[in-house]
């Protein structure tokens, strides 16, 4: 079976820590991947080597077979990405921004005014067409970047908590739009905390903690009989806390 | 009850402060900046109090006044000033505005800076004519110190206010170039002043202007003069006071006003990769009010730098403000990436889009600053009437624009210094990240890259005439060329380091790994590479580079501290050579040895590799 995205030990440094250590990961094509972790465990570093943002300490990263780190462009023509925390150009418009990265990767102008047209009109931005992304909330940003993310038609896409801070019928929305583009022969790789929702979208799920790839299969096998979100805190040796203790907050 | 809380806060923005600056400390980078500045301002303290120990009061209110305004004007070249407690962090306190200032105002006094300044301000004390005079110099400079500060802070607040409007932006650029061409072309108006009595009236503007009172009072009490004593300081209160409220409004609007841009025009069409990116670059320069403001700033600091001579007369600058105008305005830009912060994620994941973005900056820098320096160089010239020095000018210009264009992207990619994302920035919009050092290392060295662009052109110019300006347009090309290739190349390479550094800025890790190599030499040689690249800029310019080009376009009445001029016959030029030879050994050897230390640190073989 063809491979979307094939990580094969991964591993990053920051200073003394091991932020990734040798993590490998396989998501089959026309699969809803899905990553979960707790905070720091690391998934945005991953997911940043796994198409190319930050530099890999050691391991490989492949899109369709074709490797991120020495095929670079070619790679980067089959993905698209909605980074999480990263800047825009923010003295754009959000239509500026699609049309101008829309030409960078070579499309016909007429063709990128009509994709973002609809892109913008289907993510409810249309109607700020005057406001620069600075003025943007953080929904709206998490918005553009998908739109961003989809506007060449890519075969893979990578998203970095696609769902933080959108408002629940736009949430609606992008998982319409999400389903469709796998029904329509494309794989998404998506990270996220809320259990429900990677439950209910995705077929395959990893667990990541500490770096480390602590259980990956489609989601029945990693729920193993239990809830998703109680094999989740089991898997990541958490106990979940607050019941004791802080007796100052009851009035 | 208030005042306990104001007490309170105080001291527990102090502590916030210090901590800051204990961690600062144990940064390799951050210290040698805190250590050289700390260092040059104690050079400047002795040399005010060295002043006030001559007795020459006159002097010394003038050297009060330059204090004062380099607190008012520094914030504008260091990133809004120190900005390591941001109002923005406690607006959940329930604190009131006026706690909160007074807060921010003592924490600002806990720092490098403001122990400087109260060593220069002891000069008072030392000027003071008697007992009397040195018990009344204390509440004096203390008072003084704290309206240096305070005017630093107003200043901040008020730019902040101006920049959020596009004619605000205009006016604190042209305000800003004023006063620094005014510094710096201070060595011409002195040279004037000394035979004069302008002096005299200079000292009595200073004695007027806020800075001079706490010295007035210090003199008047010398003198027996209580009134005066009393008014004087009672002034340093009043004023005090007022920016201290002044200074809360506008805290209490920075914290609370919305950031969002203005209304936006049409989109400028492109149609393919290359005008995409360049339409995407020039809606920057024409949006973002800090651009428009660095344009504005550095093409007016050029007029002014080259027009404040003509107070005198002097008409032979003219021709230069042009090319005055393209060297501060490639500074000005030196850091685009890092302006633009993480958004270069978007450029980085399309694929061949890195070769578009930096030709596109170049040409918006090209098309924001060509035709107005040229315009600006015709007009001038032919104002100045000085015939010989159309051929140098228009050999110069081409050569320096297409040099600062080349020059601005590679070191945007090459020397980036991380910013805080523009949409995550403070409210304080002069202040785009933390490392201000940095930033005005990077300054410098522009000044003097971009400048040295010129030298073939020039060259040329000087011994065949007309024959300088193919060369100074073929040199702008390749220089565009070149380096712009340099960047691109680097971007293809090292793309993803770059969006790292700008994401996560400089990781103690990698701080350790720049810095390793150095440990590893004697203290003795690390210090005098410091030196080296810290001064080497004096033997070379203002000892050898002005005084040549003051002797070629035959200006023999300026002297100021230029050693060379003060010499006869062939010597001038024996000098003159001797300080370029001094200025170019210096650099060498200080870059030569900070290139080895960083060869032998131990983790740069990896690095490369990973490259």
């Amino acid at each position: 079976m063809e491979q979307a995205l094939e990580l094969v030990g991964l591993t990053k440094v920051f200073g003394e820590e091991r932020a990734v250590d040798e993590l490998s990961l396989s998501v089959p094509a026309g699969s809803f991947f899905g990553v979960l972790g707790p905070n720091g465990a690391g998934k945005t570093t991953s997911l940043s080597m796994a198409v190319g943002l930050l530099r890999p300490d050691g391991g490989t990263a492949r899109i369709f077979g074709v490797d991120v780190w020495r095929e670079s462009p070619k790679a980067k023509a089959l993905v698209g990405v909605l980074p999480d925390g990263l800047g825009m150009p923010e003295r754009l418009t959000g239509r500026e921004v699609l049309t101008y990265l829309g030409l960078l990767r070579g499309l016909p102008e007429d063709e990128v005014g009509r994709r973002a047209a609809e892109l913008l009109e289907v993510l409810e931005l249309d109607h700020e067409d005057d406001k620069q992304v600075i003025g943007y909330s953080t929904g709206m940003r998490k918005k553009l970047g998908l739109a961003v993310a989809l506007l060449h038609a890519p075969r893979l896409l990578v998203l970095d908590e696609p769902f933080e801070a959108v408002d629940p019928v736009s949430a609606a929305t992008i998982r319409t739009i999400l389903h469709r583009f796998i029904a329509g022969g494309g794989s998404v790789v998506m990270s996220s905390h809320v259990m429900a929702l990677v439950e209910q979208l995705c077929d395959r799920i990893a667990v990541v903690a500490d770096g480390k790839v602590v259980a990956a299969g489609t989601v029945s096998e990693v729920q193993a009989g239990a809830t998703l979100e109680d094999a989740f805190v089991s898997l990541v040796g958490a106990s979940t806390r607050g019941a004791d203790g802080l007796t100052w907050l009851s009035h | 009850m208030a005042l306990a809380l104001t007490y309170n806060t105080s001291h527990t923005l102090v502590r916030m402060r210090l901590a800051a600056l204990r961690h600062a400390l144990r940064d390799q980078l951050r210290l040698t900046w805190i250590v050289t500045g700390g260092f040059v301002g104690l050079v400047l303290a002795a040399g005010t109090i060295w002043v006030a120990a001559k007795g020459d009061n006159d002097v010394l209110v003038v050297v009060l006044a330059v204090w004062m305004l380099g607190w008012v004007v520094g914030p504008l070249f260091a990133g809004g000033g120190d900005e390591t407690l941001r109002p923005e962090y406690f607006t959940m306190m329930p604190l009131s505005p006026r706690t909160l200032s007074t807060g921010l105002l003592v924490a600002a006094l806990a720092g490098v800076a403001p122990v400087i300044s109260l060593i220069a301000l002891l000069s008072l004390a030392i000027a003071g004519a008697n007992v009397a005079a040195a018990l009344i110099a204390i509440p004096a400079l203390l008072l003084q110190l704290f309206c240096f500060i305070l005017a630093s802070r107003l200043a901040v607040a008020v730019y902040g206010v101006l920049l959020q409007v596009r004619a605000g932006a205009v006016i604190a650029a042209l305000v800003n170039a004023f006063i620094l061409a005014f510094t710096a072309q201070g060595w011409a108006l002195i040279v004037a002043f000394v035979s004069t009595d302008v002096q005299g009236t200079l000292a009595k503007a200073a004695r007027i202007a806020p800075s001079g009172w706490g010295l007035v009072a210090v003199e008047a009490a010398g003198r027996g003069d209580w009134l005066r004593v009393l008014a004087a300081l009672a002034g340093l209160v009043v004023l005090g006071v007022l920016m201290l409220v002044a200074w809360s409004a506008l805290l209490v609007r920075r914290t609370t006003a919305s950031r969002a841009g203005g209304k936006v025009g049409r989109p400028l069409s492109g149609t393919d990769p290359r005008s995409g990116a360049a339409a995407k670059e020039l809606r920057s320069w024409t949006r973002d009010l800090l651009y428009g403001h660095k344009a504005v700033f550095a093409i007016s600091y050029g007029l002014f730098f080259c027009m404040m001579p003509l107070a005198l007369g002097w008409k032979a600058m003219l021709p230069w403000a042009g090319p005055a105008a393209v060297v501060m305005a490639a500074a000005m830009s030196a850091n685009l990436y890092g302006a633009d912060g993480t958004a270069l994620w978007s450029t980085l994941m399309t694929p061949g889009a890195n070769g578009p973005d930096v030709r596109a900056r170049q040409r918006a820098f090209l098309l924001v600053f060509g035709p107005l320096t040229l315009v600006i160089t015709l007009l001038l010239t032919w104002w100045s009437g000085y015939a010989s020095a159309w051929p140098l000018v228009l050999s110069v210009l081409p050569a320096l624009l297409g040099g600062a264009a080349g020059l601005v992207v590679a070191s945007s990619v090459y020397a980036a210094v991380p910013t805080t994302d523009a949409h995550k920035r403070s409210g304080n919009p002069l202040n785009s990240g933390e490392n201000e050092g940095e930033t005005m290392g990077i300054v410098y060295v522009m000044l003097v890259l971009v400048a040295s662009t010129c030298a073939p052109a020039l060259i040329v110019a000087l011994n065949a005439g007309w024959w300088g300006v193919p060369i100074g347009v073929l040199s702008g090309v390749l220089a565009w060329w070149y380096f712009g290739r340099l960047a691109i190349r680097r971007l293809d390479r090292r793309g993803p380091e770059l969006l790292t550094l700008l994401r996560h800025g400089r990781s103690p890790a990698e701080q350790a790994r720049k810095t390793a190599g150095l440990d590893a030499l004697p203290k003795w040689k690390r210090t005098l590479a410091g030196l080296c690249l810290g001064f080497g800029a004096i033997p070379l310019f203002p000892q050898a580079v002005v005084p040549a080009i003051f002797k070629l376009t035959g200006n023999d009445d300026t002297r100021s501290w230029f050693l060379a001029l003060y010499q006869t016959g062939p010597w001038q030029w024996i000098v003159i050579v001797l300080m370029a030879a001094l200025g170019l050994s210096m650099y060498a050897f200080g870059g030569l040895t900070y290139y080895r230390a960083r060869k032998r640190a131990p983790g740069a073989s990896v690095a490369a590799a990973a490259g």
